[in-house]
């Protein structure tokens, strides 16, 4: 009975569902309201309201700024969640490492990576400060820091990698994302403007334009080393884990 | 179109044809060691004759100047690659393959 009385339930939740679902607009054609408001309306004012030239980025730092800090702070999450499970690695443990594959990674690799590693940090750094004028931003540089990281610690071994990036600057820079957020918008909110507007509308009014160009690249870079910082310590977390489970 | 439209377009085409012909080769070829032969090849002279074919295409601006680095990356990159899947492969020591019914022929190879 309760068993009927459910899936009767979820039956007729389903078909509402479904009627709502096939009177919504068409994926992807002209006519919708996004593609006639939404679209234009961003494309024609964003520069000149956010003083952004790469639109997206306006968009997700500026017009969405609220939404992009939750994103950010779900980074941390993941990271605390997953250090919560796996726990840090410990400074003894790094010290004591050795590499346990009998083949050691070949010259060729070895210098390829220390000859590339520079050049791809260098355009990382160029992928974030470029953000707001040119595709790309603080996401995609700090995944490039962290895919760098990965490959480095791959060849290297984790003794190498984290004498390079050490425990307490990570643990220092992990929240950069974050915080940089919050110290843009509590700065914001200093100046007499409203909370991530990047204006601060009490304070010379005639730098304006590049007041939040510059709060801008300081949050994409908050987001760039919080998340290459994020990416690491969860890479040195997971290789601790197997460490481990090796030597046992 | 303009003679340099031509060239460029001559370039690219015989680098989507190299790309094929690698696609075709990772995919056709029976084992790791066959297999890294066509990847690697095929796609470094795919790209490389790509990145000429836009080289052209663009003249004499700073993008010429980030197409020689993006080929100088991508030469030694891929070369790197190849040698590391190939070393890694010999050191598992993969089985080559063979043609089955030469197989009891043949044992002095590798």
């Amino acid at each position: 009975m309760k068993r009927t009385v459910s899936l009767l339930f979820i039956a007729a939740l389903a078909a509402l569902l479904l009627y709502v679902v096939a009177n919504m607009p068409p994926m992807g054609d002209p006519a919708n309201p996004t593609a006639t408001h939404v679209i234009p309306r961003y494309l024609e004012n964003a520069e000149e309201e956010t003083h952004t030239e790469n639109v997206i980025t306006g968009i997700i730092l500026n017009y969405r700024g609220y939404d992009t800090m939750g994103e950010v702070t779900v980074i941390f999450c993941a990271l605390a969640a997953v250090l919560a499970v796996l726990g840090r690695e410990r400074r003894g443990a790094i010290e004591g490492f050795v590499d346990r594959s009998e083949v050691v990674s070949s010259t060729i690799v070895r210098t390829m990576v220390r000859f590339m590693v520079p050049f791809i940090l260098l355009f990382s750094l160029y992928t974030i400060f470029h953000g707001e004028s040119s595709p790309g931003g603080g996401f995609q540089g700090g995944a490039i820091i962290g895919g760098s990281m990965i490959v480095f610690t791959t060849i290297f071994g984790l003794a190498e990698s984290s004498r390079r990036v050490p425990q307490r600057i990570r643990a220092a820079l992990e929240g950069a994302a974050v915080m940089g957020f919050f110290l843009v918008g509590a700065l914001g909110l200093l100046g007499g403007g409203e909370f991530l507007t990047y204006a601060w509308p009490k304070v010379a009014p005639g730098l304006q334009p590049s007041l939040v160009v510059w709060l801008t690249i300081l949050v994409e870079v908050g987001i760039g080393l919080g998340g290459a910082m994020v990416l690491t310590s969860i890479l040195f977390a997971m290789i601790r884990e197997e460490e481990i489970a090796t030597a046992s | 179109m303009t003679a340099k439209e031509i060239v460029a377009g001559i370039f690219c085409c015989i680098g989507t044809f190299f790309f094929i012909l690698g696609t075709t080769g990772l995919l056709r070829m029976p084992d790791i060691f066959s297999r890294l032969h066509p990847s690697t090849k095929c796609d470094t002279l795919g790209a490389c004759s790509v990145i000429v074919g836009m080289a052209v295409y663009s003249g004499w601006s700073w993008d010429l100047l980030k197409l020689i680095f993006i080929a100088c990356f991508l030469l030694l990159s891929s070369a790197t690659c190849g040698h590391a899947i190939g070393r890694s492969a010999l050191r598992r020591d993969i089985p080559y393959w063979r043609r089955q019914d030469e197989g009891a022929k043949s044992g002095d190879g590798a």
